[in-house]
């Protein structure tokens, strides 16, 4: 039965209940939205990596250079697409 | 077919390790998809109109059970490929049926969400928020029904055929699929419902 649950997996998963409750205080405490925000990205990326790496197995086999490579390159999208509507849709920027 | 014994079964053969890199190409564009949603979603989460705003709709107790089954099915799924690595089929079959089932046990608190949204007055076309929020929602509820069927006709497989380089590489690739979707609520519980009950 042990074999069934490996450390690796089992501490996984406990580390992002963890990580969860984290993002929890959020709610159920009183904080800035600054302060929030910055709790909510780190354990929001942290957990991300987590399953990636840990669950995902990324990072085990020869093919892992193309592997993360294909993940970063989404990725940098990803935040390009997010970052880059709120600057031009909400923020907003003035040329000097 | 060159089977290689000394990697894991779903990375045995060439044609294996390329549908496994594939697949990683393709979750790069889901990536991409559903930061086109997260955009669109962070742009109109203030266009309320005169529906209702997010901490208006929101409820923590559903969110919270959604957000524990699936962080528990991506655990399970995990273990079922840690089973089939060391071979033993009866152990996969049935932490593949418990990814499943706690698979089910989401979408149906989902689907209770979705009615209960729609009933308070928070439908599709009440505002440019509800709009994007029942999408975005609803694109993630989506693949997690199609995750569903998709395990299920794995799960099938695996039991008549076994674990064969075949079926490990395609279990192997839906437990990717399935960590993709929990990764992607992970940023919805975030940065949808506790960034709007902040």
């Amino acid at each position: 039965m042990k074999e069934l649950f490996p450390a690796k997996q089992v501490m996984g998963f406990v580390f992002s209940m963890i990580l969860t409750v984290t993002a929890l205080s959020v709610y159920f405490l009183e904080m800035s939205f600054t302060v929030g925000i910055t709790i909510l990205l780190v354990t929001a990326f942290i957990q991300a990596g987590l399953q990636l790496v840990v669950f995902m197995h990324a990072g085990e086999t020869k093919d892992k250079g193309a592997i993360y490579t294909n993940v970063y390159y989404g990725l940098i999208i990803a935040l390009a697409t997010v970052f880059g509507t709120l600057l031009t849709m909400i923020w907003g920027y003035q040329i000097p | 077919m060159k089977i290689d014994n000394s990697l894991p079964l779903e990375y045995s053969t060439e044609e294996n390790q390329t549908k496994i890199l594939g697949f990683w190409i393709f979750l790069g564009a889901e990536i991409m998809l559903f930061a086109t949603l997260f955009a669109s979603y962070f742009v109109l989460v203030d266009r309320t109109g005169s529906g209702p705003t997010g901490a208006e709709i929101f409820e923590i107790t559903p969110v919270l059970i959604e957000t524990i089954v699936l962080l528990t099915s991506s655990f399970t799924i995990g273990l079922a490929i840690h089973a089939m690595r060391i071979g033993n089929k009866k152990a996969m079959m049935a932490f593949l049926t418990t990814t499943l089932l706690l698979g089910a046990g989401f979408l149906g608190v989902e689907i209770y969400e979705f009615v209960h949204y729609v009933s308070i007055g928070a439908g599709l076309q009440t505002s440019a928020f509800t709009s994007i929020l029942l999408l975005t929602l609803g694109t993630h509820g989506a693949h997690v029904t199609f995750g569903l069927f998709w395990g299920l006709f794995i799960l099938m497989q695996v039991r008549k055929q076994g674990l064969t380089p075949e079926t490990a590489n395609k279990s192997f690739i839906f437990s990717l699929y399935w960590h993709f979707l929990d990764v992607v609520w992970i940023f919805i519980f975030s940065f949808v419902y506790l960034k709007g009950m902040m």
